[in-house]
């Protein structure tokens, strides 16, 4: 029984991070329909720059999304104009390919730079474990999943009262009628890409704060959160907030009652499943 | 008039090709490690070609191309080790099983309609799922290599002190691929396998079963590299579950697309180049430079994609027209 409850909490607290990933992934995905398979070198990418930020600077690792949100912001917006504009009216696999282009590049990037050990930082100020009632959570966690969860909620604000993110929203509607309403659809794209990249930037500095990073693991976060999109479907946030958290949840069980290494088996198949049954998600909007 | 002095020129050309290709252990002589390279960028060639019937004909983009390879290693090292079964009907079997697993996959696959990045991303996943699978089940894999009974020279076990022997059969696997693609792609099934490939919709509004279609190109695919599975356990002398190669799966469609989707001999192309360059690297830069060649393969792969969407085949084939009939046609046919 404590087991149960011990590896609920933990798999919440990592589906709150989960959800921060994917709910890039969604904005990218949701707006100009294209195929981002380097989502998850982009998390890994964010991991390897906070490593850097802090353990060159000296910041404390929670701290370093505020340099790495604006640099992420900024790679984003670049790939972008570079890159994924010119593939817009192409065939899909053509977009999948430089998406896919992009996720080897940055793979073999890391692998060049940081070499194939993973890095972990020794010390932040919110490592330590709160005892409540008998269960011991990691402090680290709980304010990863708080932040993350705050960070949800102002872009949910952000896409619903600014003006920026009522284009957004407008143009993954229909980009055609947004842009006889005066929306820059080019731009848009470039803003959303670039948000829908940083938003990674926090996520890979809150996960420094607890885990280690190596030049693998942009795959699997890549997957994991196409997985958590398929569950939610496009266009609602709390509908990706819940399928972040059951994939947490569903990883953390696995992980403490079958074996650690089916921790990605349960996520393919609940992913494949979901795929054959709910095409379009359980909380799609569209 | 013109069109039978190209032929004869590709005749002449392919005949050309296949005496250079049957002569290269002669030249490369006593260096095993030579051989064996070749021999890798042979069996790239082969997945390559092999992935352009679903990746290149039928426009679907799988990545699942190590899955099939590994279970037609593990099938036929399997029964070797086991039973002392001979790899020559293990590799059959090896197809067989391959190709069965794509059916059981791909019937519910087209049947809800998995589409584009759907799709893409479910053979993605199922390579990780048999990963696991077979990390987990003791029986046939778990996390050490099992190795293949060691014969110096038997013919029985495809087992050979030289790489000369797993040259030849890559060679014929690779000739049967090429041949398999290129009939496919001028037969009905070639034309409809591009037509969805374009637009499904449209394809099945105008009458094709695109759902069977696809499912034949599947099939025709994972079974060749089931069967190349099988001499892949027998080159290395071992099977284990890291044959499961994600990363691996995603190049084999980089080098299909990259060589030029839907021209049969695009893949095998991007394969000699990309594929030669790499182990060219790897030979001479050691291992200290291990993301090097990586980070070549991906920017090639944006350039390519960026510039040249129709593949680098498309520049050869342009050029290759030229010469053979001394003028340039506008726009070469896929």
């Amino acid at each position: 029984m404590e087991i149960i409850i011990q590896s609920l909490f933990n798999g919440i607290l990592m589906g709150c991070i989960y959800a921060l990933i994917a709910l890039g992934l969604s904005i990218i995905f949701g707006v100009m329909n294209v195929v981002n398979f380097a989502h998850g070198n982009f998390v890994m990418l964010s991991m390897y720059f906070s490593f850097w930020v802090s353990s060159l600077w000296g910041i404390d690792v929670v701290l370093t999304p505020l340099i790495t949100f604006p640099l992420l912001f900024i790679i984003g917006m670049l790939i972008y104009y570079g890159m994924i504009d010119r593939t817009l009216r192409e065939h899909y696999t053509i977009q999948i390919a430089v998406t896919v282009g992009l996720m080897t590049f940055l793979g073999a990037i890391t692998q060049l730079a940081w070499q194939a050990r993973p890095r972990a930082i020794s010390y932040s100020f919110i490592q330590g474990n709160i005892q409540f009632g008998g269960y011991t959570i990691a402090l680290s966690r709980l304010i990863s999943a708080i932040i993350s969860l705050i960070i949800i909620i102002s872009i949910s604000f952000f896409l619903s009262k600014t003006w920026p993110g009522r284009s957004i929203r407008a143009t993954s509607d229909d980009s055609d009628a947004a842009s006889l309403m005066g929306v820059d659809f080019r731009r848009t794209y470039a803003l959303a890409f670039g948000l829908g990249s940083s938003l990674t930037a926090i996520a890979g500095g809150l996960l420094m704060t607890f885990q280690q990073v190596d030049p693998t693991m942009g795959l699997r976060f890549g997957l994991l959160s196409w997985c958590i999109l398929a569950l939610a479907g496009l266009g609602s946030i709390p509908g990706l907030l819940i399928s972040g958290l059951i994939i947490g949840v569903g990883e953390s069980l696995t992980m403490s009652f079958w074996d650690p290494r089916a921790r990605s088996l349960v996520i393919y198949l609940i992913f494949i499943l979901v795929l054959w049954l709910r095409p379009r998600g359980i909380f799609g909007r569209k | 008039m013109n069109r039978k002095k190209n032929r004869n020129i590709e005749n002449f050309l392919l005949l050309f090709l296949l005496i250079m290709a049957l002569l290269v252990p002669l030249i490369l002589g006593a260096n095993q490690y030579n051989i064996l390279l070749v021999t890798t960028v042979l069996l790239y060639g082969v997945m390559a070609t092999s992935w352009n019937i679903i990746g290149g004909l039928a426009g679907q983009l799988d990545l699942a191309s190590f899955a099939y390879l590994g279970l037609g290693a593990f099938t036929s090292g399997t029964l070797f080790i086991r039973f002392n079964f001979t790899p020559w009907i293990g590799m059959i079997l090896g197809g067989l099983v391959a190709a069965g697993f794509a059916l059981l996959i791909g019937i519910p696959l087209f049947r809800f309609q998995i589409r584009e990045v759907w799709y893409a991303l479910t053979t993605c996943a199922l390579v990780e799922i048999l990963k696991v699978v077979f990390n987990m089940w003791e029986e046939v894999g778990g996390p050490v290599e099992r190795y293949l009974p060691y014969f110096r020279g038997s013919l029985y076990h495809m087992r050979f002190s030289s790489y000369v022997p797993y040259y030849y059969i890559m060679l014929g696997i690779l000739l049967i691929a090429l041949l398999v693609n290129s009939r496919i792609a001028r037969s009905k099934l070639g034309y409809y396998l591009k037509a969805l490939g374009e637009d499904e919709t449209a394809a099945e509004v105008l009458g094709v079963n695109t759902r069977a279609c696809k499912l034949r190109a599947l099939v025709y695919y994972s079974f060749l590299i089931g069967v190349t599975g099988a001499v892949y356990a027998n080159m290395y002398g071992y099977v284990h579950p890291s044959f499961f190669n994600g990363q691996e799966s995603i190049k084999i469609a980089i080098l299909g697309i990259v060589g030029g989707r839907g021209i049969t001999y695009g893949p095998l192309l991007a394969a000699l180049l990309l594929v030669g360059t790499q182990e060219f690297l790897r030979a001479s830069l050691g291992g200290e430079v291990s993301g090097l060649y990586l980070v070549i393969y991906s920017i090639i792969l944006i350039l390519v994609v960026l510039f040249r969407p129709s593949g680098i085949a498309t520049l050869f084939q342009s050029g290759y027209q030229k010469l053979a009939t001394g003028e340039v046609k506008k726009k070469s046919v896929i």
